[in-house]
């Protein structure tokens, strides 16, 4: 699916910020071990280890995932079906038929309201879906168009 | 409105005890071991953990003693009422026609007294899981007396919902429902049909094949180690050294023996609960019944059924067998996933019989496309992988001997290579048809109508291959049960989705 929609903009911010998240976590983890090495260790060559994998791996979760996961994530919602595309390395592609949806969900933590964003969730009888970050605005229309359509589409479960 | 209420047959009392001895049982014992390690000068606090027991034991059989007191149920609005709880009351109303099955298990406490255990199964819309009831013990009279009043119900309210018909959105659902319900009420005598008997040469292969070794031995095993403290081990420890004097392969008998009593129990318990194994459609119910001791009847609405499955395992498969599950809708919210065995074990022959007698639009021997011979290395890559690493952390520690787990490269090879054979799709109009392996063959068919939604995945690999996955999700039990099939053929995978897609 090359033509479908994609997230707000702002969800790449969003992203980064949860990324900063989990690098205060890693730093933590870090300084830990680094700590641990000096007191029992004292091994020159583990802190160079230990510092260079932190300094990788926050450039990946700020910098680069955040981007190629917006690049990814396509989502169309058609008349008949919703569509969602995502994923880095496993690309997943999920069709979900209106008939099938049972209700929709939207959701505004307090890292997405600062953003004026909101995460719409899909729920079929089995499965659950997340779009993450919509505008507030579209994410509100969006789900009651969908529950419109789910209402219309009418066949036994 | 006063109606007569009813209360359960006093056994519920004694079944409710026995029930939570069950759970008392470990804490209890671990309890007495952990009391008792405190030494043998302990004077009289050594009786504390023996007294605090007993009193467990009476609490428990006082509270079986007020459920039973305190439960009651009655008909009422066409409703069946249930109300207990001493402290906390409980009420609990189900609507009869949101019932769709009652459930009986006779126990072998039940049948002296011809008893029978209800459980009322509703469809599935339980959100707060509190759309299910249970009485523990009635006479078969009244639960022949519940099913009458729910038929009774069902009947009065398609008479109300005729009348008013087309009122509004709610009444318009309902009135598709009983109308179908009535047809079977009706024609109760007359469509009643057996489907299949289980022949015993089947029940006895099931025994013997049965996985319930292992449990059997895990239990053992629990049972003994809780029972530690009742065993004294210090002798035993004497003896042990002296069977050594015999020889090891008086311990090498000693074991075989427990293994072949372990099986043979497992083989008699496994005969025991499928004794008499029969499948029967009334109407628009499937209903087993099975069981020698504890006598189960179980009733699937073939409306509820969102899946089927053919599982075969290797051995099974050797010698032409095969299990039959269904999936199906609804149930409590506390089971996970509510698979059904139609039939435990049936030669896969007879089974495309019965499933073509039970669905004769549907292709139960379907031709397969299989995964394409290149994608072979997806299956046996990571595993080739992970025994490498694990193989070389093993190899560095306890060199020589853990190089030998490099030996276990062309079983994993192997084993990936079979389950890649298995992997294969066919697609029909109306429904899907995978086959997988993992160990066990699995064949199921999925109606379109029944899957919740599709996922076709690709990895990088994958991609690079031209490969894709396929995901398939159906509502089984309270949440979902998801079927994938791994680096099949691109282009047969997008169809799949092409077929999925809602073409009105």
């Amino acid at each position: 699916m090359q033509t479908g929609n994609h997230l707000s903009r702002k969800g790449l911010t969003v992203w980064r910020i949860y990324g900063l998240i989990q690098s205060l976590i890693l730093v933590l983890i870090a300084g830990g071990i680094s700590a641990f090495d000096f007191f029992f260790f004292g091994l020159g060559w583990l802190y160079i280890v230990t510092i260079s994998l932190l300094v990788i791996l926050i450039v990946l979760i700020i910098g680069v995932l955040p981007s190629l996961r917006w690049k990814r994530w396509r989502y169309e919602v058609r008349e008949h079906e919703i569509e969602l595309q995502h994923g880095l390395f496993i690309v997943k592609r999920t069709l979900i038929p209106m008939v099938r949806v049972q209700h929709v969900d939207t959701e505004q933590g307090p890292i997405l309201r600062s953003y004026n964003l909101a995460s719409i969730h899909i729920s079929t009888a089995a499965t659950s879906h997340t779009i993450p970050f919509l505008d507030e605005i579209e994410a509100e229309s969006m789900r009651r168009r969908i529950s419109e359509l789910a209402r219309v589409a009418e066949d036994d479960v | 409105m006063s109606e007569t209420r009813y209360k359960l047959h006093p056994v519920a009392a004694v079944i409710t005890f026995v029930k939570g001895l069950k759970d008392l049982i470990f804490p209890l014992v671990i309890f007495l071991i952990l009391g008792n390690t405190g030494g043998e000068d302990g004077g009289l606090f050594r009786f504390i953990p023996y007294v605090l027991g007993g009193l467990a034991l009476l609490l428990y059989l006082i509270s079986g003693i007020i459920k039973w007191w305190k439960y009651e149920y009655w008909f009422e609005d066409g409703e069946l009422r249930i109300e207990y709880g001493l402290i906390v009351k409980k009420k609990r109303y189900i609507p009869f026609e949101r019932i769709q099955s009652l459930d009986y298990t006779e126990s072998i406490f039940h049948r002296p007294f011809k008893l029978v255990k209800v459980k009322v199964e509703t469809a599935g819309g339980g959100v707060s899981g509190e759309a299910e009831a249970e009485l523990t013990a009635i006479t078969l009279a009244a639960a022949d007396q519940i099913k009458q009043e729910m038929i009774a119900a069902k009947k009065k309210r398609v008479k109300v919902v005729d009348e008013v018909e087309g009122d509004s959105l709610e009444e318009g659902v309902d009135a598709i429902q009983p109308i179908e319900l009535e047809s079977e009420t009706e024609s109760q005598t007359s469509t009643t049909r057996l489907l299949h008997k289980m022949k015993s040469k089947d029940l006895l292969l099931l025994a013997a094949t049965s996985g319930g070794i292992g449990i059997i031995f895990s239990g053992a095993a629990v049972v003994l180690s809780q029972f530690s403290e009742f065993i004294p081990y210090e002798e035993i420890y004497n003896e042990a050294l002296e069977l050594f004097r015999f020889g090891a392969m008086f311990v090498a008998l000693l074991v075989f023996a427990v293994v072949l009593i372990s099986f043979l129990v497992s083989v008699v318990l496994t005969y025991l609960q499928n004794y008499g194994y029969t499948v029967t459609l009334d109407d628009k119910e499937l209903i087993i019944q099975r069981g020698l001791l504890e006598k189960k009847r179980t009733t699937i609405p073939m409306h509820r059924i969102q899946g089927i499955q053919l599982v075969e395992n290797p051995f099974r498969q050797l010698f032409g067998y095969a299990t039959i599950v269904l999936d199906s809708a609804g149930g409590s919210v506390l089971e996970k996933s509510e698979t059904v065995k139609l039939v435990p074990l049936m030669k896969r022959t007879e089974a495309v019989t019965l499933l073509t007698d039970l669905f004769p639009e549907w292709d139960w021997d379907p031709e397969f496309t299989r995964a394409p011979k290149r994608t072979r290395k997806f299956y046996y890559r990571i595993n080739l992988l992970l025994i490498a690493i694990i193989g070389a952390v093993l190899g560095y520690f306890f060199y020589p001997y853990g190089l030998l787990f490099f030996l276990l490269i062309p079983v994993s090879v192997a084993f990936d290579i079979w389950n890649h054979k298995a992997s294969g799709i066919a697609i029909r109009d109306t429904y899907l048809a995978m086959q997988y392996r993992f160990f066990s063959r699995k064949t199921v068919w999925l109606a379109k109508k029944r899957i919740q939604a599709v996922t076709l995945s690709q990895s990088y690999f994958e991609k690079r291959a031209d490969a894709a996955s396929i995901h398939a999700t159906i509502k089984s039990g309270a949440l979902g049960s998801q079927h994938s099939l791994k680096a099949m053929e691109r282009d047969d995978m997008q169809r799949v989705m092409n077929w999925y897609l809602p073409n009105t």
